[in-house]
């Protein structure tokens, strides 16, 4: 069926990002797209369910309801899987920072014996 | 340590007077990963001070007074303002290793008293001898050590997978005791905080083409050590790091 390879292309997608994104401007443009996009189709659907319903037909999904969950579901594991690369991020930033100060009170330490000699 | 308060003074001013004199292994620098090992770090560090002239600790974010207790023994302590873990802590240590003047080696040491100190002058020797660029301590090269089923079974696992990312044919992949030429060192760059940078490290060491050996070490599992184990379940842990990165 169409829908599935769309929904597997989806989660492959979710996957692939996992493993390969990078932080980049292209990235967030993407990103912010696609939440324009998602804002955008909601408002149709709320609007317009009749719509959400042709559409699903159109994927043979059979109910708009099904289309909505599928595509929440899908929304939510990207989600989750951008919280954690950004979570990583933040751990490098932290380190390096807390690397810098540790070695820059270094620094000072070796300045303040090498005064006293 | 039955006469801690005497001893302490003899092995400092003992240790002072030989460096002052000939000082041992001047170009070697010795980084011990400190976390809450107030318990063993003295004599730890009294022990690679017999041998090394250069040794720092890397405390990580301690809650006891691990710091206080390796800088009385003698070592140059460098304090992480927060506690991020084993991998952080070394890198802190090769960066301010690189830093000094002078330096040949680095030899990484666990700070909870499961190495010899007689393996790692074996291994810096040997390392300066065939001007071999990393040697790996391994525990089971020979018979020496004995580790627990469930231990040696982890470690295995490890090991392979080690094996399968970096095609390194290590026999202990996850051995703390290890030299390291300054070449080598510059050749890594830990980005795992935690315990999945001892898979890091031979990665990027890998895929430097540098010469590299094991050599057999003897790992001593006393009631302390063997408290603190990795489990299983946390192979996984390492390779899901090791992939999404």
């Amino acid at each position: 069926m169409f829908s599935q390879w769309v929904l597997a292309a989806a989660l492959l997608l979710v996957g692939l990002y996992l493993l390969k994104a990078k932080r980049s401007a292209n990235q967030q443009a993407i990103r912010r797209l696609f939440i324009v996009v998602g804002l955008i189709a909601g408002f149709i659907a709320v609007l317009f369910p009749e719509y959400l319903n042709a559409v699903a037909g159109f994927l043979g999904i059979g109910r708009g309801a099904d289309l909505l969950l599928y595509g929440f579901v899908v929304f939510a594991l990207f989600y989750a899987v951008y919280q954690y690369r950004r979570q990583l991020w933040q751990e490098k930033v932290t380190t390096d920072l807390a690397r810098a100060l540790t070695l820059t009170r270094a620094q000072l330490d070796e300045l303040r014996r090498s005064q006293k000699d | 340590m039955s006469r801690p308060l005497c001893q302490n003074k003899e092995v400092m001013s003992h240790a002072k007077k030989s460096s002052a004199s000939s000082p041992k292994n001047p170009s070697v620098w010795v980084v011990v990963p400190l976390f809450n090992e107030a318990e063993v770090i003295s004599s730890v560090v009294k022990q690679l001070k017999s041998e090394f002239s250069h040794v720092v600790c890397v405390d990580d974010g301690s809650s006891d007074n691990s710091a206080a207790l390796a800088e009385k023994a003698g070592a140059r302590v460098l304090s992480h303002p927060l506690n991020l873990g084993q991998g952080a802590a070394l890198q802190t240590g090769f960066d301010f290793v690189s830093s000094q003047h002078g330096a040949s080696h680095v030899v990484t040491f666990d700070a909870d008293g499961q190495h010899r100190v007689k393996d790692a002058v074996e291994m810096v020797e040997l390392a300066q001898r065939k001007r071999i660029s990393v040697i790996y301590g391994s525990r089971f090269l020979d018979k020496r050590t004995q580790p627990g089923i469930k231990k040696r079974v982890v470690l295995k696992v490890a090991a392979l997978m080690t094996r399968a990312i970096t095609g390194l044919r290590l026999t202990d992949a996850h051995n703390g005791l290890r030299v390291l030429s300054m070449e080598a060192i510059g050749k890594v760059q830990l980005e795992q905080n935690g315990m999945s940078h001892a898979s890091e490290i031979v990665h990027q060491l890998a895929k430097s083409k540098l010469s590299w050996k094991e050599y057999p070490v003897e790992v001593l599992y006393t009631d302390y050590s063997k408290q603190k184990g990795q489990s299983l379940l946390n192979s996984i842990n390492i390779l899901i790091d090791l992939l999404v990165r």
